[in-house]
């Protein structure tokens, strides 16, 4: 979609009031029927997510597989080489399965350390990060979002997008500010 | 989302009837008088065997009141929101142990039967002798008394302040107990750590572990979450405690998993030092336990208590049911029972298992006498802090 001069939307954006202005506009919006949208504030709002209907993560998936593939990592190089490959009698301790007191710290920090890499990592990905720049900066007003602003934004690639009918509901669920943002500048 | 509380509570609160419940109330009073006298025959025609069962028994309930006192304390110090609407729980059963105090006295009268350096003379051992300072009988019996007294004054006051508080709505009541709390935190800590020193670790005078106060608590903490669970479920069965939430029992089953891992880190590094250094003195204690038919128990207790709910409790839907999540909770209790069976049962049968009926006489001779006792002290207060308040912003709970 794009406007008479010629410029790419990327969406219609609207600033409210306060964290409850917006959480009720959101309610809303989400009772429209609109999935490509978000909502920005300078805080995290407890309940937002519920009331935008996000639904739960993938996030924790993605960790659990992470989590069970440093733990068979810890298996395979502990048990490989002083079970199988090259047995080394330490302490007087077995070398067959009853080792494994001595694995286990080894276990617990690779699940840990590959836990935590799949979660920064995964995170990183689904948030479409790293990325030099987003369309929404393209809005003058948007750079209160990190100071006092409480921002909604409907994107363009929605299918119910149409900017007459988007432009009334945030008007109706009392956006001020109502602008339309510009893919590029 | 609909499941969440929607109700306003009445400010006068909300009362169990005892009435409602006393047959209940007069099986568990039958049920404790019944075996108190069993409990009597016992300790005179095998004292050996009782008092050990006893102690199985009173330990198992001690570390579940202090649990509760420990959350207790807990909720106040940090100034937590969610545990408001279960506080009073938590406070009635931390309060029993006023009533514990009582049962710790069998112990003190069979001592003889339970710690051998009391039967030790002195001079005849070196390694008790440099112990003696600590390890005698006036100093023990002052500690023993001593725990009861700070243990149970701090359950005292935070319970008074909180009931105090549905009466009129201080505020002033909320800033008495915070302060209280703030005192309980290290009177609650060194407490449970001495007096497990004392009968867990007194039970073999040569055997130490660095790792043993925090050991007893975890498993405690974990399974007086538990506690809670099932006693919050049982009484949303009965009618009472609506205003708890799937997202409280969602909390709840958080600190379960917690718990669990961390009662794991704890004891798992407890063994491995020992493990690694092999030290006689120290692996004493595991030599016992991972040999002839304490093994197999030994193996359970590890799944059991750990790998079992860690893995149940990883799921999120689990801990918002709460009937699944009490079968959770009532395994991790059943679990804590086993773990204390371990530490002190292998004391007096260092050759393998001997199930003695004193083993399920004593634990459930002391939990009828102490469940009748939390029966007639819910009756007399509101089930839930009325006038906290948090008491709104605990209602409001989303996780």
């Amino acid at each position: 979609m794009r406007t008479p001069s010629g410029h790419k939307v990327y969406a219609i954006g609207a600033e409210y009031w306060s964290a409850s202005e917006l959480y009720e506009a959101d309610k809303c919006v989400r009772a429209a029927g609109f999935k490509r949208w978000d909502v920005y504030s300078p805080f995290p709002i407890h309940g937002m997510d519920e009331a935008m209907g996000l639904g739960k993560s993938w996030l924790s998936a993605v960790v659990l597989i992470g989590g069970i593939t440093g733990l068979l990592t810890a298996v395979i190089l502990e048990f490989g080489p002083s079970w199988l490959i090259y047995p080394v009698i330490v302490h007087g301790k077995p070398f067959n399965w009853a080792t494994v007191p001595a694995f286990f710290p080894i276990m617990f920090e690779l699940t840990v350390l590959f836990g935590a890499f799949s979660a920064f990592f995964a995170n990183l990905i689904m948030n479409g990060l790293p990325r030099w720049h987003h369309p929404i900066f393209n809005w003058d007003r948007f750079a209160r979002a990190t100071n006092d602003g409480f921002f909604l934004a409907i994107e363009a690639r929605d299918p119910r997008f149409s900017e007459m009918e988007t432009h009334d509901l945030l008007v109706e669920t009392g956006g001020l500010h109502i602008t339309v943002v510009h893919e590029e500048d | 989302m609909s499941e969440r509380s929607q109700i306003v509570p009445a400010p006068e609160g909300e009362y169990f009837e005892t009435s409602r419940f006393s047959g209940l109330s007069l099986l568990l009073a039958g049920g404790a008088v019944v075996g108190l006298l069993l409990c009597l025959i016992g300790a005179v025609t095998s004292p050996e065997q009782f008092s050990f069962s006893w102690l199985f028994g009173f330990i198992y309930f001690f570390t579940l009141c202090c649990g509760c006192l420990f959350w207790t304390i807990v909720h106040h110090a940090t100034d937590a929101e969610w545990s408001v609407v279960v506080r009073r729980q938590l406070e009635n059963i931390a309060l029993l142990l006023f009533a514990l105090f009582i049962f710790v006295i069998p112990i003190l009268l069979l001592r003889h039967h339970l710690f051998e350096w009391m039967n030790i003379a002195p001079g005849a051992n070196p390694v008790l002798d440099s112990k003696r300072q600590y390890l005698n009988w006036p100093f023990f019996v002052f500690r023993a008394f001593l725990y009861f007294i700070l243990l149970g004054g701090v359950a005292f006051f935070l319970r008074r302040f909180s009931v105090a508080q549905d009466r009129d709505g201080n505020p002033r009541c909320t800033v008495w107990m915070r302060k209280v709390a703030f005192a309980g935190l290290p009177i609650f800590g060194l407490a449970l750590s001495f007096s497990v020193f004392d009968w867990l670790m007194g039970l073999n005078f040569r055997w130490y572990s660095t790792m043993w106060g925090p050991y007893i608590f975890a498993g405690a903490a974990g399974s007086s979450m538990s506690l809670l669970v099932l006693v919050t479920t049982a009484l949303r069965q009965a009618g009472y405690l609506k205003v708890v939430t799937l997202e409280h029992y969602h909390i709840m089953g958080k600190w379960m998993l917690a718990f669990s891992v961390f009662w794991a880190y704890i004891g798992f590094s407890q063994y491995m030092l020992y493990w690694y250094a092999n030290i006689p003195e120290e692996t004493q204690y595991y030599l016992v336990r991972n040999t002839e038919s304490w093994w197999p128990l030994s193996l359970l207790l590890v799944i059991g208590r750990f790998f079992g709910p860690f893995a149940i409790l990883l799921l999120q839907g689990i801990k918002k049911r709460p009937h699944q999540l009490s079968i959770v909770a009532g395994w991790i209790m059943l679990m804590q029972a086993l773990d204390m069976y371990l530490i002190v049962l292998p004391s007096l049968h260092g050759t393998g298992v001997h199930l003695s009926i004193w083993d399920f006489l004593c634990p459930i001779t002391i939990g009828c006498s102490l469940a009748f006792l939390y029966l007639r002290l819910i009756g007399k207060t509101s089930t839930f802090p009325v006038r906290d308040p948090r008491l709104i912003e605990s209602l409001r709970l989303r996780n």
